[in-house]
């Protein structure tokens, strides 16, 4: 048997206002943007393919399943702009056939600079989760799967069994993602490693005209997905994917509705959660990540947030202010929103004149624009601090 | 291929791209072996160029300098533009056309409406095709402030009558189109190019907190959003130098405008700079700023780059159309701009990206590529 498992991350970071030297009062965060952007997609994607899923749990009598991570500033933002987004993922969650995944509140790169504070914000995270969905899963996937050793380690202190990240040859060599790892060093936990290949099949190629897959039917995946080997193929995209990042046109939707019914029909595959995933199989392998592995870029590490100076020393401006912001609950709410990886990615170099994917999601002009905003925005906060 | 080029400005004496771009121009097509006949004003100074199948001509008995006007006084009606200026253009025109009919070419190229009379002129004599590029039109140069209708009219005349139009942006090519009604077909974009070795490059900086402004003090280049700029920045710090380089008509009137503005002491105008003091100047620079009004390409923008400078320039620039690792601002906006200069004034890690990344960029804008792209459309017509 081999179980797909099909886990989509939902984010949307809260975009701060463009912050000028000259005009201190402006709020930091660009209300209007964001209100704006939630609604927008809520229309496009959440809510849709919320309803899509609803529909297609009913209908294969619950053996089509899946999982969501949301993070904790997606769901205020939605509680605030959208809140029938939340009531439609609470339907999902009342199916029993869906597992809401552990991560940081804040979309954070906690896990890389204070372990205190990426704690935290996974308390944070798991309170607001519990609140909502009644679930306090077992899984749990870090800011863009960015994954090592050492965050392992910790996450399965936190008592977690199972942790997501990229499977990547980088790390993997010629073994399979396919299959649940140990990490080095644990006993308790084990890797569930994307299968980048077939998820970027759907999040990347899925309308792209220049692929020798094009255009992706259901029942052309569903061959494909048949012919894997291994235990799992764990298919990690954002949910951005349903009506956003792929529009409507493209036929993605039709491609969701038809995917459970045609990976039915092979009787050696089946549907599966990360926790049930982790509870059906054993780990065949031990995995050793001593640097940072995510699923960014082409890289697969940190360097779409921290690769140049100024994504670095930001970093390292925001990071100065924990001891002394922790004793100021205002201040603390609005440190931890200038955590969310987003502002760093903006500031990435990497490719910027080539106009890739970077680019798409960027509300910023240039990396410059992204920095310095960000740094005035930090600047004032320090003086509000007395820093 | 031979080439009858008709330009006005050649280094040494140039006010402006123009001069840079025909130089570096006829020198890269020589290089192919594409002979160039160009023919240019009268100097002061004698040409010593020594370029691969070039032949420069001199035409006619006096200089033409239409920046660097040396009469005081000038009527409205020929601002900026000395006493005898059209006179001197319709001579030198003239005598082109009598100077071309003893030669033998394959294509005529015009460079800016100084010379597109005696280019339309050659044309109708001799049915050889006209090439006409264009660096800026009367609308830029006054910022739209009273252009002059005989020179609108020639301009237009010349982008009708040319069988390939250049011009060295795409904002320029959408402003002749809407403008002048141009043929959206005839147009092609040729970007400028930089020489990069001429210049610092990427050495280290002092950090001095100077701002530069390098260009003819005209409304074109808006130097008073750059002294209004200085202000905002001043409220905010204050060891800081802005440096306005270059001359021309508005010098008065903006020194005028910084005692105003009460930042006289520390603003520093240079007056006329030789090349040698230019290239000094924007590796000084901490930042380099354009603030045009109105700016078809901004080669200035691409020597701050290679000497190792960030820049921040005008969004409506043509540069900007093709660099992407700098500042971009609306030019009235000295809030915005004064916000960046603070930026990368206070943080080295901002100007420090941006110059090496920017400094990469150019690296594949130099004049060969100029020059192959305009052998291209000369051959789409000879």
């Amino acid at each position: 048997m081999t179980s797909i498992c099909f886990y989509f991350q939902v984010h949307q970071p809260v975009r701060l206002n463009r912050f000028n030297m000259f005009n201190n009062g402006t709020p930091y965060f660009d209300e209007l943007k964001n209100k704006g952007i939630l609604e927008k997609v809520a229309n496009k994607c959440y809510i849709p393919t919320n309803n899509i899923l609803l529909n297609l749990i009913d209908e294969s009598q619950g053996k089509f399943k899946v999982a969501f991570s949301l993070t904790g500033i997606f769901i205020e933002q939605c509680q605030r702009y959208a809140p029938q987004v939340i009531e439609s993922f609470k339907q999902l969650a009342d199916t029993g056939k869906v597992e809401f995944l552990s991560e940081t509140y804040y979309h954070s790169l906690s896990a890389l600079f204070s372990q205190k504070e990426f704690e935290e914000q996974i308390i944070l995270h798991r309170n607001l989760i519990n609140d909502l969905f009644g679930q306090k899963s077992d899984i749990f996937r870090n800011t863009e799967a960015m994954y090592s050793n050492s965050i392992a380690k910790t996450i399965e202190n936190l008592g977690y069994k199972g942790i997501i990240t990229e499977g990547h040859e980088k790390v993997l060599s010629w073994r399979s993602s396919n299959f649940l790892y140990r990490p080095v060093n644990c006993e308790n936990i084990v890797t569930l490693l994307r299968n980048y290949k077939l998820s970027d099949d759907i999040g990347f190629r899925f309308s792209a005209k220049w692929w020798e897959g094009y255009p992706l039917t259901a029942d052309k995946y569903a061959a494909w997905l048949s012919r894997c080997e291994g235990d799992c193929v764990n298919l990690f995209i954002d949910y951005e994917t349903f009506g956003e990042h792929q529009w409507e046109d493209t036929g993605i939707f039709e491609f969701l509705r038809h995917l459970p019914n045609e990976v039915l029909k092979y009787d050696h595959l089946n549907f599966k959660t990360p926790s049930e995933v982790v509870k059906s199989y054993k780990p065949v392998g031990v995995i050793d990540v001593p640097g940072i592995l995510s699923w960014a870029d082409i890289d697969r590490d940190a360097s779409a947030w921290l690769e140049n100076d100024m994504q670095k020393f930001a970093f390292e401006q925001m990071i100065k202010l924990e001891e002394k912001i922790k004793q100021n609950p205002e201040l603390l709410k609005i440190w931890r929103l200038l955590q969310t990886s987003d502002h760093f990615y903006y500031m990435c170099t990497k490719w910027f004149a080539d106009g890739d994917v970077h680019k798409y999601f960027n509300p910023y002009d240039a990396p410059y624009d992204a920095f310095l905003n960000y740094m005035n925005i930090l600047q004032d906060i320090k003086n509000r601090l007395g820093v | 291929m031979r080439v009858l080029m008709l330009g006005w400005e050649f280094p040494p004496a140039k006010t402006g791209g123009l001069g840079t771009h025909c130089y570096e121009l006829v020198k890269n097509l020589g290089l192919k072996n594409v002979s160039v006949n160009l023919l240019i004003p009268k100097r002061s100074t004698p040409n010593k160029h020594n370029l691969k199948n070039v032949e420069i001509e001199e035409i006619g008995s006096v200089p033409i300098m239409p920046y660097n006007s040396s009469k005081e006084s000038t009527t409205t009606f020929e601002k900026g533009y000395g006493w005898n200026f059209f006179k001197e253009v319709e001579v030198f025109n003239k005598k082109c056309v009598e100077a071309a009919m003893k030669k033998n070419f394959d294509l005529i190229h015009c460079h800016d409406w100084i010379t597109i009379n005696a280019g339309m002129e050659i044309k109708k004599r001799t049915g050889k095709p006209l090439v006409f590029t264009v660096h800026s039109t009367e609308y830029d140069r006054t910022a739209n402030i009273y252009p002059l209708s005989n020179i609108v009219e020639i301009e237009k005349r010349g982008v009708h009558e040319a069988d390939v139009v250049i011009t060295v942006s795409k904002q320029m090519k959408h402003q002749l189109i809407e403008r002048y009604g141009a043929d959206e077909r005839k147009i092609k974009v040729i970007y400028n190019g930089i020489n990069a070795s001429n210049y610092f490059g990427l050495t280290v900086k002092q950090r001095k907190n100077i701002v530069l402004f390098l260009g003819r003090l005209t409304n074109q280049k808006g130097p008073y959003f750059f002294l209004n700029t200085a202000k905002e920045v001043l409220q905010k710090k204050n060891d800081i130098t802005f440096v306005v380089a270059g001359q021309g008509e508005k010098l008065p009137e903006l020194i005028k405008q910084s005692i105003g503005l009460g930042i006289a002491d520390h603003v520093l105008f240079t007056g006329y700079l030789s090349e040698e003091e230019i290239n000094y100047a924007y590796a000084m620079a901490d930042v380099y700023v354009m603030p045009s009004v109105a700016e078809p390409y901004g080669i200035t923008a691409l020597e701050a780059v290679a000497s190792g400078t960030p820049v921040i320039v005008s969004k409506n620039a043509g540069v900007a159309e093709e660099i992407k690792h700098c500042f971009k601002v609306d030019f009235w906006d000295t809030h915005e701009m004064a916000n960046k200069i603070l930026g990368i004034l206070n943080y080295p890690v901002l100007g420090e990206c941006m110059r090496n990344n920017c400094y990469k960029e150019i690296k594949n804008f130099g004049w060969e590529r100029t020059a192959n792209r305009t052998i291209e459309a000369y051959r789409g017509i000879a």
